[in-house]
């Protein structure tokens, strides 16, 4: 009855911040990020982006509890750069490559068009007829 | 030293069909392969039964059975980021043209001797009704939304098509009478896996197992004990003069997109895609020390209906709670709490793992080809530490998934 609704795991609430930077009191160059309604589809691909980059010291992500829905992203550089900055730079390198591979899966789409004509069952087999009432004709997707 | 700067993505397409594509990714690390694969899974919105009103029921299934049941048949949703609204961001009361897709199942078995199926051919779009006691209002704020949609939006996957199994529904035989009433939705499958538009998402890499990701159980011998997987011909098989190489990090990833038709898998493919760069953009946007308000992109690029009155509480204000003496509709009630003859189709609820979103129709639930390192990946959703490493951080610090 009371339950909240489901679509506050992944919607951002009225006024609601979706990121909120915390600079490490005890750690040189070094801060707490909390990315909030967002989970671990972009949280452990920031973390690896990140360890890849040359200007940063550690990367490491947690999600502190399965039904609170944000992550903690602690990112410690070598003073360089900002931790925000240096996410930042993730960010949009992150999307150039999104970008890059987006052209490139519409150029092999274009390339291989669904063979048109071919009729397919729900399996994507090709049928000659209606014959799915027979059953078992299972593609072999080995 | 990953995907940035010097290598770009390859993508090779090695098979593509209407409803499922195979291709090999080049050049990602593995936490890029999986977000690929986690955001095509969650995050791709789709329309689905959310809501029936069961009329009559004397088939030998329950209410909420068939309400779940209905539930989980894909629905054409073509575009549907742009063909239809979120009812929490939409403008009318309870629902409209706009945010909701009624759907008509009614059907009684009169012949003797016979066991007659109720299939998901049944189910009939009508226009969608105007909810009780508000009912009489014009609903229609001249949105685009209609305009953009297919023409059989929200029919079920491959009814008309002589080609394509209906789904069963469930038997009824002579006497018995299945007439129930359903709203579809547009959703996300991080509410209900019924949402997702993949019927399965099978990812593979190193099939030779040269990482050591996987240690196989065998007899006597690993090697002559497993089969090799079928992407084991794109790669070179170890040497056994070679040193195990522990600096060595996925590079080659085989993957395949099945849907479960309600979506094309070139669709959830590019909204995939999209998706993710949404998520990131809409982080270079949060990170901005005060952002301007309602400058946070909307999923999909489509619709920006944020800050629109209303969208929240859409509950419960209509006539849909309480059986409405005005309509003649007598809900063979189940269980359902206070919420009317309305059975939510979510019974079963999280859509953790596997479960639940084996579609009906297609193979659900089919994993990756056996053998090599990260097998099936049928439940994407846990922590990614499950399994062997895959799109996960292998190592720990205090509660730290560090690289
Ligand atoms: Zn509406």
């Amino acid at each position: 009855m009371n339950a909240p609704n489901r679509y506050e795991l992944y919607v951002l609430e009225e006024g609601e911040r979706p990121v909120e930077v915390t600079e490490d009191t005890k750690i040189p160059n070094a801060a707490t990020i909390k990315i909030v309604k967002q989970d671990h589809t972009l949280a452990n691909l920031l973390r690896s982006q990140l360890l890849g980059m040359p200007n940063v010291l550690f990367a490491g992500y947690k999600v502190p509890h399965p039904l609170h829905p944000y992550f903690l992203l602690k990112i410690q550089t070598d003073g360089s750069v900002t931790p925000a900055a240096v996410l930042e730079k993730a960010c949009t390198d992150l999307i150039t490559t999104l970008a890059t591979l987006e052209s490139k899966f519409k150029r092999e789409f274009t390339m291989n068009t669904v063979e048109g004509g071919v009729q397919e069952d729900a399996y994507g087999v090709p049928t000659s007829g209606a014959q799915w009432e027979s059953g078992g004709t299972y593609v072999d997707l080995g | 030293m990953q995907t940035s700067g010097t290598s770009e993505p390859i993508v090779r397409i090695r098979d593509l069909k209407k409803n499922s594509v195979n291709f090999v990714l080049q050049n990602v690390d593995l936490a890029f392969a999986n977000s690929f694969r986690r955001v095509m899974i969650a995050d791709i919105p789709t329309v689905a039964i959310d809501m029936v009103e069961i009329e009559t029921n004397t088939t030998v299934l329950p209410d909420e059975f068939i309400a779940h049941r209905l539930g989980m048949i894909p629905l054409v949703s073509t575009a549907c980021d742009e063909a239809m609204r979120y009812t929490r961001d939409c403008t009318c009361e309870v629902r409209c043209q706009y945010c909701a897709i009624e759907l008509h199942l009614n059907i009684a078995c009169h012949e003797a001797g016979r066991t007659m199926d109720v299939t998901s051919n049944m189910l009939d779009v009508v226009p969608t009704s105007k909810p009780g006691a508000y009912g009489n209002f014009e609903q229609d704020d001249g949105g685009e939304e209609l305009a953009k949609r297919v023409e059989n939006f929200g029919h079920p996957v491959g009814k008309g098509d002589p080609d394509v199994p209906p789904i069963l529904i469930c038997k009824i035989r002579k006497g018995q009478e299945l007439k129930v009433r359903c709203i579809a939705k547009k959703g996300l499958a991080k509410e209900h896996a019924k949402w997702s538009p993949c019927a399965a998402v099978s990812f593979e890499y190193d099939p030779h197992n040269k990482l050591r990701h996987t240690s196989y159980w065998y007899e006597y011998d690993a090697r002559a004990e497993w089969p090799l997987s079928e992407n084991a011909k794109e790669e070179e098989p170890p040497r056994d003069d070679l040193p195990f190489d522990y600096n060595a990090k996925p590079n080659k990833f085989y993957m395949e997109v099945e849907t479960d038709g309600s979506l094309g898998a070139q669709e959830v493919v590019q909204k995939g895609l999209q998706e993710l760069q949404t998520k990131l953009a809409n982080l270079i946007v949060g990170l901005k020390p005060e952002p301007p308000e309602a400058d946070v992109f909307q999923g999909g690029g489509g619709g920006a209906l944020g800050g629109q009155p209303n969208g929240h509480e859409p509950a419960q204000t209509g006539g849909w709670g309480a059986p409405s003496p005005a309509t003649s509709w007598s809900p063979t009630r189940a269980g359902g709490g206070g919420g009317g003859g309305w059975s939510p189709t979510r019974a079963g609820g999280a859509p953790t793992g596997a479960g639940g979103w084996g579609s009906p129709g297609t193979g659900g639930g089919w994993g990756a080809p056996a053998g090599g390192a990260g097998g099936s990946t049928a439940g994407s959703w846990g922590s990614p530490s499950s399994g062997q490493g895959w799109g996960s951080p292998s190592q720990q610090q205090n509660g730290w998934n560090v690289g």
